[in-house]
């Protein structure tokens, strides 16, 4: 048997367009629980940053399109030397700044997915450009994460 | 995800299984509205979820603010560690009376309505 290759040395690069359709959910998030439990995450870690993404795609779902079946979505993925990296892309509306906002002790129905992602990920940030609106989530891979303790995020 | 509906005495007990997401957190917020209106109790039994994430957290949230404005009594039981991590995640847990136990559940609350 091949001894597996340390996480940090794989390399993996994917760009996926898909619509904008709520049943594309499950097929990212199965995708990207694999991914990261391939990279070194433990099942707990993997989890909450497939619902960081799942949220993100949510968002992109829900308010840049407003759930109109034509828009599409860029995911791509590609891990760093120290790092795996999302960006998803859409052409629809720009985000709501006070929703990137959310407070975390503001506690409404709704909101809760640009928590998620902020608590999770190392890195979350918006752009807007010629090609669209971005939305970049950076999570340090296992053994550079600083806030990673004993497993937990 | 897959929902339904049990009654026990003057308490409606509704069953999640599955993925709870965006595909069907209208269906379960739609459920839970109505059983809030039928019944002075709803318990939801959280046992056979397996993945839920923030749009199904907002529609129990949803559902836990119309309790309050009913005045009717909302108790989750049966939170699995998946589960749990995800009220962790939004910071949620407090605001909702949870249990372990569907027995416990049912019980729950009939101490404090004497109270």
């Amino acid at each position: 048997m091949i001894d597996p290759v340390p996480a940090t040395e794989l390399y993996f690069e994917a760009t996926i367009s898909l619509s904008n359709d709520v049943r594309f959910l499950t097929v990212m998030r199965h995708t990207i629980e694999n991914l990261t439990a391939v990279l070194g995450w433990n099942d707990s870690e993997s989890q909450a940053i497939t619902l960081a993404l799942e949220e993100a795609l949510t968002n992109k779902i829900r308010h840049a399109y407003k759930d109109r079946p034509e828009g599409r979505i860029q995911f791509q993925f590609r891990t760093e030397p120290d790092a795996l990296v999302f960006q998803l892309t859409d052409q629809g509306e720009p985000p709501d700044p006070a929703r990137i906002d959310a407070r975390r002790d503001n506690l409404q129905a709704g909101g809760f997915g640009t928590r998620i992602m902020k608590d999770v990920m190392d890195k979350v940030v918006y752009r807007t450009t010629q090609e669209g609106n971005h939305v970049i989530l950076t999570k340090y891979l296992p053994r550079h994460s600083n806030d990673a303790q004993d497993g937990t995020l | 995800m897959n929902l339904s509906l049990r009654t026990s005495e003057n308490t409606r007990i509704v069953d999640i299984t599955g993925d709870v997401d965006l595909r069907g957190t209208p269906q379960l917020r739609k459920l839970l509205f109505e059983a809030l209106k039928e019944s002075p109790k709803v318990v939801i039994n959280l046992t056979g979820i397996r993945y839920i994430d923030s749009s199904g957290i907002a529609a129990l949230i949803e559902a836990l603010n119309e309790s309050k404005r009913l005045k009717r009594q909302f108790v989750l039981f049966g939170m699995n560690r998946r589960v749990h991590e995800v009220f962790k995640l939004t910071h949620v847990h407090p605001l909702f009376q949870i249990v372990e136990t569907e027995e416990e559940a049912l019980g729950a609350g009939n101490s404090e309505n004497q109270a």
